[in-house]
């Protein structure tokens, strides 16, 4: 069994880019996709900020090269992301090995369900939503999109469940029930979910601002990332090249509140170690770390106690890129996993943007501008409601 | 007051689904969260859209809760400060 | 080969499956096209505090977890997995209807919190102090197959103890649309469930959580020995011929397995594939089934677990679930074939330990 887990594609679609190859451009430029709202459909779209992808659905259906009235949002993105990991990566899902898809999200069709449910109970158009509402559906359509699909899963943990999904394929991998797996996550934009933040009052007005002494909360944002996964055999059947190779992960909870992260962040601190311990790294070498840093004043306080008190007075080089995506929800590790992998390909820190004052509890500073550095190790923090918290470590190919 | 007192007592139960409770058992200056009630922050926001819903009174920051909803009766006299009862 | 050993179970169901004591009988019939969940009083299970807050898909799931666990005897657990195919929808729906309504104004965050799938793990976690892995899988008829898949996975890693546990809710509104949408039929007393004549199953709801240990204990009822998952299978004869591929794994033949327990849900075209290896499986072994007494839904398959467990405890067939007129000698093995929608299918192999 490969106890080797390597990264071989990567595949992406959110505010700062349709691809992988815009988004870098958009990181490495500290360019923004956060802005005015102009496709989701709310009373306040004038009143917040959001990082919505730049395509409408028609547009998207067109990209995709699909009309089936039956795909949403959240199909579409998808399918996008899964195809271009899938293409990037070279592998032939028809070559007899065992492909995995293990996909997430918590939105899954609320995004159309919340256009027609009222209309529902008086018309009888769109009743196709009871079968495409449901977390499993834009799964299987990235399974019937691709073909030849042995094994298919979704998770929902909240704003951790693409780190899940990204754990989940390593250990299936490990175990030896795949060879290989397309992992990720995807959240489109509903009116549901930017209601629902609104209503905890947690969103950010203006642009958000993580680990800023006056951060106001989060922007919602949208996306969805894959990246493909293979064991060390599998790689070598194929003669392929990994980019980059996931050494360490772990999931643990807070067990604190509902929504709210402890003060001390216990269990992000329990998930960070437990990473570690399984990479074999000392808090000492990890170079850079991505953080979940979503601008909320109780996320950020937390999280930055948690890195405190297992790196001690020798942070490594660190921001969110949140600023730059906005809170892509179940999409959001994922995402963050194809930046940590670009970050060690292209020897880059991204910036964490609009931060000007370091929390006065913390007195911890993010890197501001794009550095440009060998970057060896990277670890992703993720966390969500329920007290979810996931952490991955992910380690340059020699 | 105390006719504004009882109305809250009413509303709380209702908003926040305390059905064990009864409005007489409600000291109206025992505090609403930590011992007195256990209420939490879930709560406080559940609190925020009671005064706007019923009240007109809109708040901004989260963080002004803490002094609004110390107990019924705090929260009675802002809503009488605010000239809205 | 890891196993898992079932310590305790705890099932809330359309059946009266919250008294211990029951086994088959008597039996619940569904509502015309659909069944409820014979809800406990939930005072017993749950603080009041925490109560006023959930809905019943949480309810249900701390309390049939609370069930297991007390059964097991446990007092921590390394892992708490949940799987469901809607989650919390009676929340969802009524956050989503208050923002229709209110054309997004008034909305208050508890329905919302409470909407999302992780909810019913993390209550959990929250009431046991529980600091360990947490996952809520959301995926259609394999959401609690991806539970059972994830613990064997868990054991083989070093875990000793984890909870699993598959929910479903739903609203009568979602009632009325899926009727509407044509998907229910009337439970038909004349004709055997699994020789229906027209499409349409009876949604049902509930919830079923299991203790698993890695070793057996004095406590193990049986024991998990394996779980499969098939997505979209072209024929009956591919089932059938990774059917034989996932017995001889575990060294076992068809005419092995002693109650074979399938997922028949009375639509004729979703049972289908069913229906064809039928012949093979009465042939080889003893069909029988379970959807009659559950109602179709995400997790049925937990139901069909429990039930496995009840078989191999029991030692005992119940007539109520025969399909074949054959009567088992003996069960020592219980294969689940469920099947959701002619999409998702599964293998569990349950045995005696």
């Amino acid at each position: 069994m490969s106890q080797h887990i390597y990264i071989t594609g990567l595949g992406m679609i959110s505010a700062i880019g349709n691809n992988v190859q815009e988004s870098l451009a958009s990181l490495s430029h500290s360019k923004t996709g956060i802005g005015k709202i102009n496709y989701l459909t709310t009373r306040y779209k004038d009143d917040f900020l959001a990082g919505e992808i730049k395509l409408s659905n028609k547009e998207l259906a067109d990209l995709v090269n699909d009309h089936n009235p039956e795909l949403n949002r959240n199909s579409y993105i998808a399918m996008l992301a899964a195809k271009e990991a899938v293409q990037h990566s070279g592998i032939d899902t028809s070559d007899g090995l065992r492909t995995g898809i293990i996909s997430s999200t918590t939105v899954a069709g609320m995004g159309k369900t919340e256009m027609y449910y009222k209309d529902l109970f008086e018309k009888n158009d769109h009743l196709d939503v009871l079968d495409t509402h449901d977390c499993g559906d834009s799964t299987e359509r990235i399974a019937d999109f691709l073909g030849n699909v042995d094994y298919v899963t979704t998770i929902s943990t909240a704003c951790s469940s693409a780190a899940n999904a990204i754990m989940l394929g390593c250990r299936m991998i490990k175990n030896g029930l795949l060879d290989r797996a397309i992992v990720g996550g995807v959240d489109a934009l509903s009116k549901f979910t930017f209601n629902g933040f609104n209503t905890l009052m947690i969103l950010d007005k203006e642009w958000c601002k993580p680990f800023d002494e006056n951060r106001k909360g989060l922007n919602l944002g949208e996306g969805a990332a894959f990246l493909v996964i293979e064991s060390e055999e599998a790689l070598k059947k194929r003669n392929g090249k990994a980019l980059a190779e996931i050494i360490g992960y772990a999931n643990a909870n807070d067990a604190y509140h509902q929504t709210a992260s402890s003060p001390e962040g216990y269990g992000a601190q329990l998930a960070i170690e437990q990473a570690l311990q399984m990479s074999g790294l000392k808090p000492g070498d990890i170079d850079y770390i991505n953080m979940h840093g979503t601008g909320t004043p109780n996320n950020d306080l937390s999280e930055g106690a948690a890195v405190k008190a297992v790196f001690g007075a020798h942070i490594p080089k660190f921001s969110s890129t949140k600023a730059f995506t906005g809170h892509t929800l179940a999409a959001s590790a994922s995402i963050e996993a194809v930046i940590s992998v670009l970050s060690i390909q292209n020897g880059m820190i991204f910036p964490n943007l609009n931060f000007k004052t370091p929390i006065a509890e913390l007195g911890i500073v993010p890197e501001t501008t794009v550095v440009k550095m060998p970057v060896s190790t990277v670890l992703s923090n993720s966390f969500g409601f329920g007290g979810n918290c996931s952490s991955l470590i992910f380690k340059k190919v020699d | 007051m105390d006719a504004l007192i009882e109305k809250l007592k009413g509303q709380i139960i209702e908003q926040l689904n305390l059905v064990e409770l009864k409005p007489e058992e409600i000291n109206p200056d025992s505090p609403l969260f930590g011992e007195g009630l256990g209420l939490d922050s879930i709560d406080a926001l559940e609190l925020i859209v009671l005064l706007e819903k019923h009240y007109g009174i809109k708040i901004e920051d989260p963080k002004d809760g803490k002094t609004i909803f110390q107990s019924i009766r705090t929260m009675a006299e802002y809503i009488k400060a605010q000239g809205k009862s | 080969m890891v196993k898992a050993y079932i310590n305790g179970t705890g099932c809330i169901s359309s059946q009266d499956t919250i008294n211990d004591q029951w086994f088959f009988d008597p039996v619940v019939e569904p509502n015309g096209d659909y069944y409820n969940a014979i809800e406990p009083s939930y005072k017993e299970f749950i603080a009041p505090n925490l109560l006023r807050r959930m809905g019943r898909a949480i309810k249900m799931g701390v309390a049939s977890a609370n069930l297991a666990i007390k059964q097991a005897g446990a007092t921590k657990v390394d892992a708490i997995i949940t799987g469901t195919g809607l989650g919390c929808f009676e929340d969802s729906e009524r956050f989503l209807l208050a923002m229709l309504n209110n054309e997004e104004q008034f909305l208050t965050p508890t329905s919302f919190i409470q909407s999302t799938h992780n909810t019913v793990g993390s209550q959990i976690a929250l009431i046991m102090k529980c600091h360990d892995y947490n996952f809520t899988y959301v995926h259609r008829g394999f959401s609690f197959e991806s539970t059972l898949q994830d613990a064997l996975m868990l054991f083989s890693e070093g875990k000793e103890t984890v909870l699993v546990g598959g929910i479903e809710e739903h609203t009568p509104n979602f009632i009325i649309l899926n009727r509407k949408a044509g998907k229910f039929k009337i439970f038909d007393h004349h004709t055997a469930f699994w020789k229906p004549s027209a499409k349409g199953i009876q949604m049902s709801e509930g919830s079923t959580f299991f203790v698993l240990n890695k070793t057996k204990t004095e406590k193990s009822l049986a024991s998990v020995d394996g779980i499969q998952t098939l997505y979209k299978p072209a024929t009956s004869d591919v089932i059938l011929q990774k059917l034989y591929s996932f017995l001889k794994l575990h060294s076992l033949l068809l005419t092995d397995i002693d109650v074979c327990l399938m997922g028949f849900s009375s639509d004729i075209d979703f049972d289908k594939q069913l229906r064809e290896l039928l012949p093979v499986i009465k042939e080889e072994t003893i069909a029988a089934h379970y959807k009659h007494l559950s109602g179709e839904y995400h997790t049925a398959s937990a139901f069909a677990l429990w039930t496995a467990t009840k078989l191999i405890e029991k030692q005992q067939l119940p007539e109520v679930l025969a399909i074949s007129n054959k009567k088992p000698n003996g069960i020592k093995h219980v294969l689940i074939i469920n099947q959701y929608l002619g999409i998702n299918y599964s293998f569990t192999l349950v045995s005696k330990c």
